[in-house]
């Protein structure tokens, strides 16, 4: 353990980790259940049935909270390139840096200047300005996701340029952003946020709904939900399909450790499929493991034997593969069950819907179904990190695949001043999920504002900007 | 003549406006918020320290922004200096992003809490902080940080703790709260109103003796700061500086005694506009001063071009619609004081 403590390296990368690990917790939803506030302000201002205000008003409260820690843990991101990556930062600073930039004037600033007005302008702005802007959050976000994406799948499989000397010179802007990983990837990351978001607004919803809360309220919730679900869960299901299939182009090494693979098996013969299994690095073999006969050459070819060998991972010389196989196997795994969960959990429920089971009379006699929806709750979170390991765990040792090696792109820093922010940031990182949790639930608990009147500049003439109008925000803040 | 070199000149320079533009106006609109943060340690109530956040709720984070922008900018336009300087400042950095994480929680984590004192601490607590580490960054750089032949840091982990950029840290928290005090001035009314023209007043006078204190000892200190000072046609324009200087504070000190309401915060945002230029001055063309220049540290020129065909476009776009967020919010913010 010794050696850990001054190893530089090490704690580089573990704080990398645990800040992008706590980071994406907050946009995963807060990106999502922006098109959701999108479409719920729609429908009032379409059918002015003061539900659905109510619903935009009681989710926006979750919203926030969450959008407040995806800001705050968002800064350390936004730095540690520089601070603890800098021979990184200077390679690839004409590509990447260019994209992170592009990232915060485009995106960024769009998302929090219009959350202003999203969140606190309901009475200050005509309702279709308000529409506009909450419209223009959830492009924000959604465009730092597109962005986030084009970076770190050009890290995945890097284009438009050359190393030159150990630095990346861009020769086509347009086909490093467009390189191979890009529209796969950000498909399959926009349909995460979503699908995550979907699914705790639907858990949300079916706790109120089996605890005798607002059961009608939150029935109408629950059925926008599952009407986006419908088309999301088996769609992320189909883009997850083609972007393993890329991972086995241009990544074999990935594919062999999210599959335990460590022997070849050449073209002709069929591909077992690892159901379980207890990887050892040292040795280079599973313990032992239970496998099912022929599927992954069904899986990546549709054929009971392969057309093309599937590369093991003793290909590579152990410096050159990643470790913790482990952790990418049982990664991969984990995602891929939810994404099944979610799709089956959204087929039964639409097949109760359809039977007129979840009309506001019968809903609540769904015991097991609603079950169902607050499990899945929390699980869109852990596919998504779970996601993201196989993503850049798999990617290793390489930090820019087959250019530039992590190691060698740690900042020269004493370990000690890493050990400092690694201590520091973690422990923030703890107490403000435990918080965040804990006035999170409070939240849901207190429940939403059935008596808020619809906002008063509905229909009125805008303010004259001569009059020196008053600010009612902090009444309206404490609703 | 390479018939690029003026091209391979101007790019750098076109985008070391627009970092300081960018970091300008985040000094200039988050300092408010992190001023109105340092001065909420001080409220006398709990009312009072609602409507001070209350002020900053629709606005802290785009401000804050402005940061990122200016980061992730700086990433892409000088990748050498992005490296560099967050090598040589990372304690002020890591000390700086503490205290924004801190501030920006506290936001959502008070409006949540019905206790609510931890999260008042953290909030003035985390504006202190990122100030403080901001300070400590700006005293650094504005000293010198020690690079070897290649650009890259090659100091100790404690270079940026000298006792002038203490001073520098110092002065920088004092004007922080000069304007958030004329920030509050302008949204708020009544008996909070008058506290801050109060602390208004005292925040002049004490930015000012720093500012002072700091203007004369950067050319006895620094002999590369003499140099740079008095040559022309600098000397002109440093000497021009320091009279603005005094005049804007004496417009502020007679607008605050007069107790009005929108020209403090004016005057102010005037003194950090001087204050930044004449720093802008003091260290093109460098971007790690005292050595690396914004040619040395640059993108390739493609990179820069590229950079600003879209970020150049959207400039005033952004500006607009911050605008926008201001003119919606205008006015006072009231409760029960």
């Amino acid at each position: 353990m010794s050696d850990f403590f001054s190893d530089t390296v090490a704690l580089s990368r573990i704080q990398f980790a645990l800040t992008a690990i706590f980071h994406m917790l907050w946009p995963v939803l807060t990106t999502g259940m922006a098109i959701y506030l999108v479409i719920i302000e729609g429908l009032w201002l379409k059918t002015r049935n003061l539900d659905y205000y109510h619903h935009a008003r009681f989710w926006s409260k979750l919203y926030v909270l969450n959008f407040g820690i995806g800001v705050a843990s968002g800064l350390p991101m936004a730095f540690q390139f520089g601070l603890n990556w800098a021979p990184f930062s200077e390679a690839v600073g004409d590509f990447f840096g260019t994209v992170l930039g592009f990232e915060g004037t485009m995106a960024f600033m769009l998302e929090a200047s219009f959350l202003g007005i999203m969140l606190f302008g309901w009475e200050r702005v005509p309702p279709v300005i308000h529409f506009i802007a909450t419209i223009l959050v959830a492009f924000g976000a959604n465009l730092s996701t597109f962005w986030i994406l084009a970076a770190n799948s050009w890290l995945q499989t890097p284009a438009g340029g050359v190393f030159v000397n150990g630095k990346f010179v861009v020769q086509d802007y347009f086909r490093a952003i467009a390189n191979p990983f890009m529209v796969n990837s950000f498909l399959h990351m926009f349909f995460a946020t979503l699908e995550t978001s979907l699914f705790v607004i639907g858990g949300i919803s079916a706790w109120y709904v089996i605890n005798q809360r607002h059961p009608a309220f939150f029935g109408r919730s629950l059925k926008v939900v599952l009407a986006l679900a419908i088309a999301i869960a088996p769609l992320q299901i189909f883009v997850g399909h083609l972007s393993a299939e890329q991972v086995y182009h241009y990544q074999p090494a990935k594919l062999a450790a999210m599959e335990a693979l460590w022997e070849t098996v050449p073209a002709g013969q069929p591909a077992d499929w690892s159901l379980v299994a207890l990887p050892n690095d040292q040795a280079e073999r599973n313990n032992w493991e239970v496998k099912v006969p022929g599927l992954l050459s069904y899986l990546l070819e549709i054929k009971p034997a392969l057309g093309n060998p599937i590369q093991g991972l003793k290909e590579w010389q152990p410096a050159n593969r990643p470790h913790m196989v482990g952790l990418i196997y049982y990664s991969f795994r984990i995602m891929v069950a939810i994404g099944l969960f979610f799709a089956a959990l959204m087929s039964v429920s639409v097949v109760q819907w359809l039977r007129g089971k979840l009309s506001p009379d019968a809903i609540a006699q769904q015991k097991w179904l609603l079950r169902g929806w607050i499990l899945a709750a929390p699980l869109g979170y852990l596919a998504v990190e779970t996601g993201w390991i196989v993503r850049c765990v798999g990617r290793q040792p390489w930090i820019v695949y087959g250019q530039m090696r992590t190691v060698e792109s740690a900042s020269h820093l004493p370990a000690g001043e890493v050990l400092f922010s690694l201590v520091g940031l973690t422990s923030m990182y703890l107490v403000f999920f435990t918080a965040a949790l804990y006035f999170g639930s409070r939240i849901v608990r207190i429940g939403p504002n059935l008596e808020l009147p619809a906002p008063a500049v509905v229909g009125q003439p805008k303010l004259d900007p001569a009059q020196h109008e008053r600010d009612h925000r902090p009444a309206e803040a404490q609703q | 003549m390479d018939p690029l070199q003026p091209l391979q000149q101007f790019l750098p320079q076109v985008w070391f406006f627009i970092l300081g533009l960018f970091l300008f106006l985040y000094v200039l609109l988050d300092g408010f918020d992190l001023g109105v943060g340092i001065l909420s340690l001080t409220a006398s109530s709990e009312e009072r320290r609602s409507i001070l956040m209350t002020s900053l709720g629709n606005v802290w984070d785009a401000n804050e922004t402005w940061l990122v922008l200016m980061g992730g900018s700086l990433f892409g336009a000088f990748p050498l200096a992005y490296a560099t300087i967050l090598n040589a400042l990372y304690l002020p950095a890591v000390i700086m992003v503490v205290g924004l994480i801190l501030r920006a929680v506290s936001f959502e984590f008070r409006e949540n809490a019905e206790r609510k004192f931890i999260w008042n601490i953290t909030f003035g607590l985390g504006s202190f902080l990122a100030a403080l580490g901001q300070g400590f960054a700006l005293g650094s750089v504005f000293e010198g940080i020690q690079v070897d032949a290649a650009g890259h840091f090659a100091g100790g982990i404690w270079d940026w703790l000298t006792w002038r950029s203490v001073l520098v840290a110092l002065t920088l928290i004092q004007g922080y709260v000069l304007i958030g005090s004329t920030y509050l001035v302008l949204k708020t009314s009544g008996d909070l109103q008058k506290t801050h023209y109060k602390t208004a007043t005292i925040a002049t006078w004490t930015t000012l003796a720093g500012a002072v204190f700091i203007t004369v000892t950067t050319p006895i200190f620094s002999e590369q700061a003499r140099n740079l000072l008095f040559a022309t046609p600098r000397i002109y324009i440093f000497g021009l500086i320091p009279i603005l200087g005094i005049l804007l504070v004496g417009l502020l000190l007679r607008s605050l005694k007069r107790q009005e309401e929108n020209t403090p915060l004016i005057w102010t945002f005037l003194i950090f506009a001087l204050s930044f230029i004449g720093l802008g001055f003091v260290i093109f063309p460098n971007i790690i001063p005292p050595s690396v220049t914004i040619y040395q540290a640059a993108a390739s020129p493609s990179s820069l071009v590229f950079m600003l065909t879209f970020i150049g476009f959207l400039i005033p776009i952004v500006l607009s619609y911050n605008i926008y967020n201001y003119v919606v919010f205008r006015g006072k913010v009231v409760g029960d004081v």
